[in-house]
């Protein structure tokens, strides 16, 4: 089912009362989710992707904006109504039922002409404990299981009751890494058999692009950037999403433009044809530099580190504004160790402006 | 852990805890177990040099002894009205103030006041308030010169006025008085518990319930109640032990004589029993006391036993 | 929901559907709010009732419809109840017993409390086992030899008998050691490297720290004292050293049934007072004293 959320506001009162301060959670979230998509709400904690999460859900209303699904307006509608499952980061599974009590506890809080008889209630239980491979676990107490595998009863807690859209919030984050990988991968797997449109909230932009369809960059209540992972990294529309994405993280540099040059530090290093001059900041992904000997970007050598199929280095340079500079590179280039300085030239597509002031991205033509 | 360099040092730090611990607890327990075996033992007439059997004959005695069983009957029928009922009245107000915002503190302040209560002195506001007290009373030109407020209540709701706890009253009366009574005494403790376990409970667990769906009813019996058993199970044992020892309630509404005008000692209970033949039949008191004991070890182990295998967790 | 249902779901249903859940939620809070303020109506009514009738008259009292308000107040059944009861002796008697009872009991607590807590000798778990077993046992089975041996002793009417053989509490000691034990040994190994006195270090570190418990005791052991009966009433039902639960039992059991019930309540009220006092303004000390021990005062 297609989720609809439309100028979607949450506003929290100041916990101080005699200072009215309110905090916006979410501010003016406007978003049409395809059917059977999974969708990543990305950003830093305070971000608003769990308010957002929990809006959909139901555990929480809007102060304004309305939330859809599919045609219908479910805005006013309370979390029981919606028939939505949820995931919650610490899965919140009871503790003192088995694993099959809790994915059946779901199925028993059907009334109506939706209730079940027993067998039937046992027979979907079983199904989704299949689909996430846990059904050897059904009599444990949670208490007994490791933490992937309790994330796998909450996942299929919430995927009995056949929801018309599942909702993880923050899945892996209480997994080790090993297991987080493994579980990513999963979530995607049973994603795509159900086809049930998904969305989870993460801060981790990794799992985010690695599993997503679509992700929402999200930061201080304000959506930054909505679009497939891979389109996101490539053409960031400013400064926090370009450095928000990738790992290791984007270089940033002092820069300016003077007659559709651009000039990193004192360092002229390429053309930028149709920007005005002006102060900019530099945004280069790890992978833009190219060891080149008539290179234009000097840098002072730090170190390479190998990787096997590609080599890192560590560089720094004048105008930068992190402490160092890295850069992924081919292992085929032979980088001189030895050497004082390294010479990049830059790959444009790359290479990101971005206003000193608003930190908004100016784009430039590359030919 | 410091290994100190002298021990002993330990010793004079616990010094004056254990020579008083000795006299008034170590030795009282050699010392009743010893007076409880010894048939008929009074310590007045030890003095003089009298000589007793080693025998179960206290134990004997007690038990058949009309006076005790009666308390025996008193202690227990007490337990088993107050206990659950002041459990789950205390279940249901603390469950409701979880489930409200304003006025939540005032509310948990006003529950809890009669714990800070001296419980002889308010015994004495319910007796008030529970009195009947007319002169020529039973006869037919009787006259109440002062009905308590609670007949005053009843008869402005059309019944009759009960006469409660005094003289010519009858024993499910005096019951019903304690009942009510002890139940009052009984709920801040309990509630405070509850409330404390019920807030200790992680929201998501509601928040997870909602979201699939499940009706108050449900929650309330699959999830509050299950995951609240702990307290319950403390609340319970603390109540049936507290409910074994009751006496000084009793003395606040009926004075030292454990009973309405005219019939003494007819609420009275095991620990007032033990009281009664304190000074001069030790041998019986002593029998009593650990009578009392072994039953409040086996309620408290049978309690402990059911609610370990209704708590998994 | 599947989605075709939702489909077919118009938005009338839902409004319906919102609009009753909505009404659900109002009747249930009321019926939450209604409950709760029927219960503390009957739970603060016993205190409501002695307040007004111990400012009433005696025939006011006496109405056969009785007055939620009293029509005078009056006042003179305090000072009777005062003198009545002699309620000021009783007063001065409990607050002396409870102060020195109070006093030494911290000071043996703290003492055991610190070496079972810091200091290393042989048996100590054992013995710490042994004790906390005793608790166990109730009270009563202890009373039946303490009177055999206070008797011995000559202790009979005195203050003594009063403050002696509770001085020290088995519970009092465990609570403080697990305090005790909180306080990180490292605190304990630096002084002794400063060359502080455990005494000193006793004094200056553990004490501060443990604070918060030592109130919770002091108020637990005040309120015990004034709230005694069985014990004061067997060994010490001399007018002089009477405390005050027993004298205010004492002074108002009678068997004619023509009790002055308003003077009797002024009397509660007095000793009652006090308590509340130290509810209002020690009420975190209280409850958190309680939740821990389940021992009524």
């Amino acid at each position: 089912m297609k989720v609809v959320l439309q100028n979607l506001t949450k506003v929290f009162p100041g916990r101080n009362k005699k200072v009215n301060e309110e905090v916006v959670a979410v501010n003016d979230f406007t978003f049409t989710i395809p059917d059977g998509k999974l969708i990543g709400l990305l950003g830093p904690s305070g971000c608003g992707k769990s308010t957002t999460l929990y809006m959909i859900s139901g555990l929480q209303k809007p102060t304004s904006g309305k939330i859809f699904f599919g045609d219908d307006d479910v805005t006013e509608l309370s979390a029981e109504s919606r028939g939505v499952g949820l995931v919650f980061q610490n899965y919140a599974l009871y503790p003192h039922m088995t694993v099959r009590q809790n994915i059946l506890f779901p199925l028993q809080n059907l009334r109506g002409k939706d209730k079940l008889n027993k067998n039937e209630m046992l027979e979907r239980a079983q199904k989704a404990a299949a689909l996430v491979q846990i059904d050897n676990l059904m009599d444990r107490k949670p208490s007994e299981l490791s933490g992937g595998q309790q994330q796998r009863v909450a996942i299929a807690r919430a995927l009995v009751k056949m929801p018309s859209v599942l909702l993880l919030d923050e899945p892996l984050s209480n997994l080790d890494a090993r297991l987080r990988l493994q579980t990513r991968e999963e979530i995607r797997r049973i994603q795509k058999e159900t086809g049930i449109t998904t969305i989870f909230v993460t801060h981790d932009q990794e799992e985010a692009m690695s599993i997503s369809d679509m992700i929402v960059v999200m930061k201080l209540g304000l959506v930054q950037q909505i679009g497939r992972p891979q389109d996101v990294y490539d053409d960031p529309v400013n400064l926090f999403v370009a450095k928000f994405l990738g790992t290791p993280p984007i270089n940033v540099f002092d820069g300016r433009v003077e007659n559709g040059r651009l000039y990193i530090g004192e360092d002229e290093v390429m053309k930028v044809k149709g920007v005005e001059d002006q102060p900019v900041t530099v945004g280069i992904r790890p992978e833009g530099f190219t060891p080149d000997s008539k290179g234009r970007l000097v840098c002072g050598l730090n170190g390479v580190e190998i990787m096997g199929r590609d080599v890192s280095v560590v560089s720094t340079h004048p105008a930068s504004l992190n402490p160092v500079i890295r850069s992924i590179i081919n292992a085929d280039n032979k980088i001189d160790t030895s050497a004082e300085t390294v010479k990049y030239s830059l790959k444009p597509h790359k290479v990101f402006l971005f206003n000193k002031e608003t930190e908004t991205r100016i784009y430039f033509e590359v030919k | 852990m410091v290994e100190s360099k002298h021990p002993w040092k330990a010793w004079i730090y616990l010094a004056p805890a254990i020579v008083l611990l000795l006299i008034f607890t170590v030795w009282p327990i050699i010392n009743t177990v010893r007076m409880a075996f010894l048939e008929g033992y009074s310590s007045m007439s030890a003095v003089g040099g009298m000589q007793y059997n080693f025998g179960f004959g206290n134990f004997k005695q007690v038990l058949q002894y009309k006076d005790f069983l009666s308390c025996l009957t008193n202690t227990m029928l007490l337990c088993v009205l107050t206990v659950p009922i002041s459990t789950i009245l205390a279940l249901l107000i603390a469950v409701c103030l979880n489930a409200i915002r304003p006025l939540q503190r005032l509310l948990q302040t006003i529950f809890f006041l009669p714990y800070v209560t001296n419980s002889i002195a308010i015994g004495m506001v319910f007796a008030a308030m529970f009195n009947m007290v007319g002169s020529a009373f039973g006869s037919e030109n009787e006259i109440v010169i002062t009905a308590g407020i609670i007949n005053n209540v009843i008869e402005f709701f059309g019944g009759t006025a009960v006469n409660w706890i005094n003289a010519g009253s009858t024993y499910w009366a005096n019951i019903t008085v304690m009942v009510v009574y002890i139940v009052w005494n009984a709920l801040p403790f309990k509630i405070l518990i509850l409330l404390g376990g019920l807030q200790s409970i992680n929201k998501q667990y509601y928040d997870a319930a909602k979201v699939d769906g499940t009706s108050r009813r449900r929650v309330f019996t699959k999830i509050t109640v299950p995951l609240l058993s702990p307290m319950l199970a403390y609340v319970v044992i603390t109540g049936f032990i507290g409910g074994f020892k009751e006496y000084s309630s009793i003395v606040g509404i009926f004075g030292d004589d454990m009973g309405p005008t005219g019939d003494p000692r007819r609420l009275n209970t095991m620990v007032g029993f033990i009281y009664d033949a304190l000074a001069n039949k030790q041998g019986r008191a002593s029998a009593a006391a650990l009578i009392l004991f072994g039953i409040i070890f086996v309620v408290t182990m049978i309690n402990l036993y059911v609610s370990k295998k209704k708590t998994h967790y | 929901m599947s989605e075709s249902t939702m489909k077919v779901m118009q938005e009338k249903d839902l409004r319906k559907v919102t609009s009753s859940q909505k009404a659900v939620k109002i009747a249930v809070q009321f019926m939450l709010y209604a409950f709760l303020i029927l219960m503390a109506i009957i739970i603060i009514f016993p205190f409501y009732w002695m307040l007004i009738s111990s400012v009433k008259s005696l025939s006011e009292y006496r109405l056969s419809v009785p007055t939620l308000f009293p029509r005078e107040i009056l006042f003179s059944n305090y000072v009777e109840a005062f003198n009545q009861a002699n309620l000021g002796r009783l007063f001065l008697n409990t607050l002396y017993v409870g102060l020195v009872s109070t006093l030494l009991s911290l000071v043996i607590t703290v003492l055991s409390a610190f070496a079972f807590a810091r200091l290393e000798f042989k048996g100590k778990n054992t013995l710490f086992a042994l004790l906390l077993a005793t608790m166990m046992i109730p009270g009563e089975l202890f009373t039946i030899t303490n009177y055999a041996t206070v008797n011995a002793f000559g202790w009979m009417d005195s203050f003594t008998v009063l403050i002696v053989p509770f001085l020290v509490s088995v519970f009092y000691i465990y609570l403080l050691r697990q305090n005790f034990m909180q306080i990180p040994n490292e605190l304990y190994l630096a002084a002794k490297v400063d060359g502080t006195s455990d005494l000193k270090y006793l004094w200056k570190v553990m004490i501060p720290l443990a604070l918060p418990t030592l109130i919770s005791i002091t108020i637990l052991k005040m309120m015990g004292a004034w709230n005694s009966y069985v014990w004061p009433r067997l060994v010490a039902n001399k007018e002089e050293y009477r405390l005050i639960t027993n004298g205010l039992r004492n002074a108002f059991t009678e068997s004619t049934g023509d009790v002055n019930i308003p003077v009797q309540m002024a009397a509660v009220a007095i000793v009652s007072l006090p308590l509340f006092l130290v509810f209002i303004f020690l009420r975190k000390y209280i409850m958190k004293g309680v939740s821990r021990s389940g021992i009524k005062g």
